[in-house]
């Protein structure tokens, strides 16, 4: 068996690899981005200073981009799931590969406008 | 039209894995398949491969070309390019070279009872099961697998978990399920309801992209996936 490796490898592969290579990868990114934010709630329980310093570390200007990429993984994951819940579903299994140009525009698009509204929030563009 | 070519082979002698280069004069309409027999027998008589009707038709060439699983015998040299990466398929434990033991492959494609199932089977007075067209093309294409091995090469569940059925042996099971004349659909969905079978599956498709007979192996997954969800909300009010 090739393990792990096999969900990542692109090479030969098709559009429908690609896809389901991100659709892993930003799995992963949010499963630890998941971690880090109970971990943050949780070190409400040591006091509020904990928890204090640890938002002062990520909760900055500097990291915006960081929070930016997040929402990329999130809307990405989001709509490829959708995309994959349709074809799972037996729907649209003939327009697979438009189906996945059509949800990577929509989590682009909506990755741009939360990121721009994000920004306006919090520093007033 | 003549040109020179490196056909780049992974090779393995039992110890350790190695990649070798042979360099030779192809010309236009040769296959992959001519290409090996002409390094087994002009450059190094030592390669081990598998390959049988060399019309596309047994599925026993089946190997990676630059990453991607095909048949050596329906795929033309000049239609790779000059360097051509050829390895063995991916799932399968490698024997020698470019031959794979598809044991679990093929044990996994007998476990979903690949057959006719009837109730009234009598071979004293054996008679004629008629069906319309629309009923043979119900599961027509999905009978044409060579069982070849590419789609379970290219799977990346099959990848991760050796317990799972595989995209091959699950459209054998849908082929027969979809058949008018089988009464086995029970016990096969029975066999393929589980984490092993079609909910193992997460849409790669990559398996219907590979299949050298376009049989759509994701499509008969998906259907097979239906089919079991509604034999399992059906088995919880019996």
């Amino acid at each position: 068996m090739k393990g792990v490796s096999g969900w990542f490898t692109l090479k030969g592969k098709s559009l429908n690899s690609l896809a389901y290579s991100f659709h892993r990868l930003t799995g992963i990114v949010l499963l630890l981005y998941l971690i880090a934010h109970l971990s943050f709630l949780t070190s409400l329980r040591i006091g509020e200073e904990t928890y204090t310093a640890f938002i002062s570390t990520t909760v900055r200007l500097e990291t915006l981009p960081l929070d930016s990429l997040l929402f990329l993984a999130t809307f990405y994951h989001a709509f490829n799931g959708l995309r994959v819940v349709l074809n799972e579903f037996g729907l649209l299994y003939e327009a697979r590969k438009a189906l996945i140009y059509l949800m990577t525009l929509l989590g682009l698009l909506f990755w741009l406008y939360s990121t721009y509204v994000m920004y306006l929030f919090l520093t007033g563009w | 039209m003549e040109r020179e070519v490196i056909f780049r082979i992974r090779r393995f002698d039992g110890e350790k894995t190695y990649w070798q280069d042979f360099r030779f004069t192809a010309r236009k309409g040769m296959t992959v398949l001519e290409g090996l027999y002409f390094i087994k027998e002009n450059l190094d008589g030592s390669l081990a491969f598998r390959a049988s009707c060399r019309m596309g038709v047994c599925g026993s060439c089946a190997v990676k070309i630059n990453g991607r699983p095909r048949l050596a015998c329906e795929t033309q040299i000049f239609d790779i390019g000059s360097t051509l990466e050829i390895e063995p398929l991916d799932n399968m434990p490698v024997l020698k070279d470019l031959i794979v033991d598809m044991d679990g492959f093929f044990r996994k494609h007998e476990a979903v009872k690949p057959y006719l199932i009837r109730r009234d089977d009598d071979y004293e007075n054996p008679k004629e099961l008629l069906q319309t067209p629309e009923e043979l093309h119900a599961y027509y294409d999905f009978s044409l697998c060579i069982k070849c091995g590419a789609c379970y090469s290219a799977c990346p569940a099959s990848a991760t978990r050796s317990d799972y059925l595989g995209p091959a042996a699950i459209t054998a099971a849908y082929r027969f399920c979809a058949d008018s004349r089988d009464e086995g659909r029970e016990d096969r969905l029975n066999l393929v309801s589980g984490s092993d079978g079609v909910w193992r599956c997460h849409f790669n498709a990559e398996c219907s992209e590979v299949c050298p007979k376009s049989i759509e192996p994701a499509k008969a997954v998906q259907r097979m996936r239906l089919m079991s969800a509604i034999h399992m909300i059906k088995s919880i009010f019996r």
